[in-house]
C-alpha cells in the first residue's frame, strides 16, 4: 500500500491501524474528518486518533470497512460479531457513522 | 463518545399504521382515502431499493435481537442508539414484557406501538420511565384502559397520542390526559365510549393542533368544547353520525382550520353556512352528508379552498352554477351524485382543476367541450359514465388558433383584428396523468383521440366493449405505468402491443382471453410490481415461468387459472414478492406457505391461506 493512499487510525491505548483510505471512508465521520477544509483536532498528516474507541473495538471496525468494500463488489459473507463486544461496537459505530 | 451524528426524527405518530404490514383488522374509512386516490397513482408505488451493504450498526443491531436475553438494560446507551434499538424490536415483533424492561429509563423519545400484539396497561410503566424525554407514544389497537393511561401524567413533554381503536378507554381516560399541554396531535378513531363529557376534558389543550375523532359514534354535542382551541388546523369528525349543524356552530371561529373532514355526517346547508368565515380552509371533505349546491354558497369567500369532496351527497344539478365561483379549487369529487353533463359549463372557469371525479355521474358526451380548457388537470375519473368516443375528443383538442393564410401573407400582423381565427380549440389536456373509463361507452375507435395525450401514466380501460384493436391505437403512450384491462376482451394477439409499454408498473388483464403464449409476450416488462392475471382460465404452469423473470413484482394474481404447485418453483425468483393470489387453483396454503419459508422472506400475504 502506497503511503498517499492510507490513513492512520489510533486507538485510545495508542495502538496504530495502518489501513487503506478507500477502507476508512466507509465511516462518514472518518471520510468528513479528511476530506474538510477545517482542521480537526483528531486529524493530522493522515492521522485519526480515536481517544473513546478501544482498541478491540477499532480493530473490529477496520474489519468492517474491508468487509463492506467485499459486500459492495459482489462478495456477500457474513460479517461475525462477538456478543461481548456489541454494545461497545454500536456505540463506535454511531459516532462513526457507519 | 456518542452523540456526534444525532437521529432525525422522522418517526411521527402515525395513525394510518402503514409500517406494519399484518394488521388486516383494521382498514381506513373509504372517506379518508379519497385524497390519496385523486392523483395520479403512478406516483404512489412502493420504492423499490435495491440491497445495499449492512450498516455497522445495522449488523448490531441484528445481534442484539439474536442475543436478547443477554440485556438487562440499555439505559448505557446515548438515546439514539437505544430508540433504534427499540424501533428494531417492534418492527421484528421480538419485543415482550421482559424485554421491555432493559428499555426502562433510556428517555425515549417515539414509541410506535400501534396494533403491536400484547401491549396493555403493565407496559405503561415503562413508557411512562421515559420521562419528559417521551415525545410521541402510538398504543393504537391495544387493551390500555383508562387506568394505564394515568401514567402518562409523568411524561409532560408529549406531543402526540394516538389511541385510536382502544375499545377500553373512555371519557375517564380522557380525564387523565388534561394536562399533557404540550400535545399538538390526538387521535382516538373508532371509540365507541367518549362521549361530549370526555371531549370536555380537551378544552384545555391548547396547543391541539390536529385532532382526529373519527368514527366516534357518542361525541354528539361535543364539539363546542373545542372552542378554544385557536391553533386547531385540522379536525376529524368523518362517520361521526351524531355530529350535526350546531356542531358546525361551534367551529365558527376557529380560524385556523385549514383541514375539516366532516363526511357521513348530519351537517345540512344550514350547518356549512357556518364555515364561511374560516378562511383559512384548504380542505373540505363532506362526502355523504345531506347537503345540497345550495351550500355552495357559504363556500365562495373561501379563497384557499383547495380540496373538496361532495361526493355521495345526493346533489341534483339545481343550484350547480354556484361551482364557477370556486375558482381555487384544484380537487373536486362529485362522484355519486344525481347531476348531469348540464352542469359542466359551470365548471369551464376552474382553471386550477388537477382533479375531477365525476365517477357514477349522469354525464354524456354533451358538456365535455367544457373540460377541453382545464389545461391544468392530472386526473379525470369517468367510470360508470355514459362518456363514449366523441365525448373523447375534447379531451385530445385540436389545433391551436389560427390566422387564415391570406391574412398573414397581407402582412396584417400590425392589426390583429383583422385576423381570421380559423380554429378555436385548446390544444387539449396535455397535463393529463390518469385517466379512468372503466364501464364508459368508449369503444376501441374512440381510443384513437388518445393518442395524443403523451403526459398519460395511468389508465383505466376496464370495459367489455374494448378489445385488442384498442391497445393497438395507444402504443405511442410509452410514459404509461398503470394499465388496467380487467374485463377488456384482450387476447394474445393484443398483448402483442404491450411491449411498447416498456415502463409499466401495474397491469390486469383479467377477460379470460388469454393463454400462455399471450403471457410470453409480458415477460421482458421488468419494471411490473402488481401483475393481475386472474380469471383467465386457460394459463398454465409455463405462465409463471414466463412471469419468473419479473423479479421486481410485489403483487401477483393468478387465480381461477390452470396453475398447480408445480409450478410454484417458477416464482422463486420474485425475492420482492408480498402479496401473491392463487385461489381456485391446484395450489393450497401448504404449497404457498412452503414458497414463503424456502425462498420468499417478504411474502407477507397470500391466498389461499
Amino acid at each position: 500500500m502506497k503511503k498517499e493512499d492510507t490513513v492512520k487510525l489510533i486507538s485510545a491505548e495508542g495502538f496504530e491501524f495502518v489501513i487503506d483510505k478507500k477502507a476508512a471512508m466507509v465511516s462518514q465521520t472518518i471520510r468528513n474528518m479528511l476530506t474538510s477544509p477545517v482542521s480537526f483536532a483528531e486529524t493530522e498528516h493522515g492521522e485519526v486518533t480515536f481517544p473513546e474507541i478501544s482498541t478491540t473495538i477499532l480493530e473490529k471496525i477496520c474489519q468492517y470497512f474491508y468487509w463492506s468494500l467485499q459486500y459492495a463488489s459482489g462478495k456477500e459473507t457474513e460479517f461475525h460479531i462477538e456478543p461481548e463486544l456489541t454494545l461497545e461496537l454500536i456505540m463506535a459505530a454511531d459516532y462513526l457513522h457507519t | 463518545m456518542g452523540g456526534a451524528c444525532s437521529r432525525k426524527r422522522d418517526q411521527q405518530v402515525n395513525e394510518d399504521n402503514l409500517n406494519r404490514g399484518v394488521s388486516g383488522r383494521y382498514t381506513k374509512s373509504g372517506s379518508s382515502k379519497w385524497l390519496g386516490t385523486s392523483f395520479s397513482r403512478a406516483s404512489m408505488d412502493p420504492s423499490q431499493g435495491k440491497q445495499s451493504c449492512p450498516s455497522l450498526m445495522d449488523l448490531c443491531i441484528c445481534k442484539i435481537r439474536e442475543d436478547l436475553n443477554k440485556y438487562s438494560t440499555f439505559s448505557m446507551l446515548p438515546r439514539d442508539i437505544s430508540q433504534q434499538i427499540f424501533d428494531d424490536l417492534v418492527c421484528s415483533q421480538r419485543l415482550t414484557d421482559s424485554v421491555l424492561e432493559a428499555f426502562r429509563d433510556c428517555a425515549l423519545q417515539d414509541l410506535n406501538l400501534g396494533e403491536y400484539p400484547g401491549f396493555n396497561d403493565s407496559w405503561m410503566d415503562i413508557v411512562s420511565s421515559q420521562g419528559s424525554s417521551l415525545l410521541s407514544v402510538d398504543l393504537s389497537g391495544s387493551d390500555v384502559t383508562d387506568s394505564g393511561l394515568i401514567f402518562l401524567k409523568d411524561c409532560k413533554n408529549l406531543q402526540a397520542l394516538n389511541f385510536n381503536y382502544c375499545d377500553q378507554i373512555s371519557d375517564k381516560g380522557l380525564e387523565q390526559i388534561t394536562g399533557l399541554s404540550n400535545l399538538t396531535t390526538l387521535s382516538f378513531k373508532r371509540n365507541n365510549l367518549i362521549t361530549a363529557q370526555g371531549i370536555s376534558s380537551l378544552s384545555g389543550l391548547i396547543n391541539l393542533v390536529k385532532l382526529d375523532l373519527e368514527r366516534c359514534p357518542k361525541i354528539q354535542g361535543g364539539l363546542i368544547h373545542l372552542k378554544g382551541l385557536a391553533k386547531l388546523e385540522s379536525l376529524n369528525v368523518n362517520c361521526c353520525n351524531c355530529i350535526t349543524d350546531a356542531d358546525m356552530k361551534a367551529l365558527s371561529g376557529l380560524t385556523s382550520l385549514n383541514s375539516l373532514q366532516i363526511a357521513s355526517s348530519k351537517v345540512t346547508d344550514n350547518g356549512v353556512s357556518f364555515l364561511r368565515d374560516l378562511n383559512k380552509l384548504a380542505l373540505l371533505n363532506m362526502e355523504g352528508c345531506p347537503v345540497s349546491a345550495a351550500c355552495l354558497e357559504s363556500l365562495t369567500a373561501l379563497d384557499a379552498l383547495l380540496f373538496l369532496n361532495l361526493s355521495r351527497c345526493n346533489l341534483t344539478d339545481d343550484g350547480c352554477e354556484k361551482f364557477s365561483k370556486l375558482q381555487s379549487l384544484k380537487v373536486l369529487n362529485l362522484g355519486f351524485n344525481e347531476i348531469s353533463g348540464a352542469i359542466l359549463v359551470h365548471l369551464k372557469g376552474l382553471t386550477n382543476l388537477e382533479s375531477l371525479n365525476l365517477d357514477s355521474c349522469r354525464i354524456n358526451d354533451e358538456g365535455m367541450v367544457h373540460l377541453a380548457g382545464l389545461s391544468r388537470l392530472k386526473c379525470l375519473e369517468l367510470s360508470d359514465t355514459e362518456v363514449g368516443s366523441s365525448g373523447l375528443r375534447h379531451l385530445s383538442g385540436r389545433a391551436r388558433a389560427r390566422m387564415t393564410e391570406r391574412a398573414s401573407e397581407k402582412g396584417l400582423s400590425k392589426d390583429n383584428s383583422k385576423s381570421q381565427r380559423s380554429d378555436c380549440h385548446t390544444s387539449g389536456l396535455l397535463n393529463l396523468e390518469s385517466l379512468n373509463l372503466s364501464f364508459t361507452v368508449v369503444t376501441d375507435g374512440g381510443l384513437k383521440k388518445l393518442s395524443g395525450l403523451s403526459s398519460l401514466k395511468s389508465l383505466n380501460l376496464d370495459a367489455r366493449q374494448i378489445t385488442d384493436a384498442g391497445l393497438a391505437v395507444l402504443t405511442n403512450l410509452t410514459g404509461l405505468t398503470h394499465l388496467d384491462l380487467f374485463g377488456a376482451r384482450i387476447t394474445d394477439s393484443g398483448t402483442n402491443y404491450l411491449k411498447s409499454f416498456k415502463n409499466l408498473r401495474s397491469l390486469e388483464i383479467c377477460g379470460g382471453g388469454l393463454t400462455d403464449a399471450g403471457v410470453k409476450n409480458i415477460k421482458d416488462l421488468t419494471s411490473l410490481t402488481l401483475l393481475n392475471l386472474s380469471q383467465n382460465h386457460h394459463l398454465t404452469d409455463k405462465s409463471l415461468e414466463s412471469i419468473s423473470g419479473l423479479t421486481q413484482l410485489v403483487s401477483l394474481n393468478v387465480s381461477n387459472s390452470r396453475v398447480t404447485s408445480a409450478g410454484l418453483q417458477h416464482l422463486k425468483t420474485l425475492k420482492n414478492l408480498k402479496s401473491l393470489t392463487l385461489e381456485s387453483c391446484k395450489v393450497t396454503a401448504a404449497d404457498i406457505k412452503k414458497l414463503q419459508s424456502s425462498d420468499l422472506p417478504n411474502l407477507v400475504s397470500f391466498r389461499p391461506e
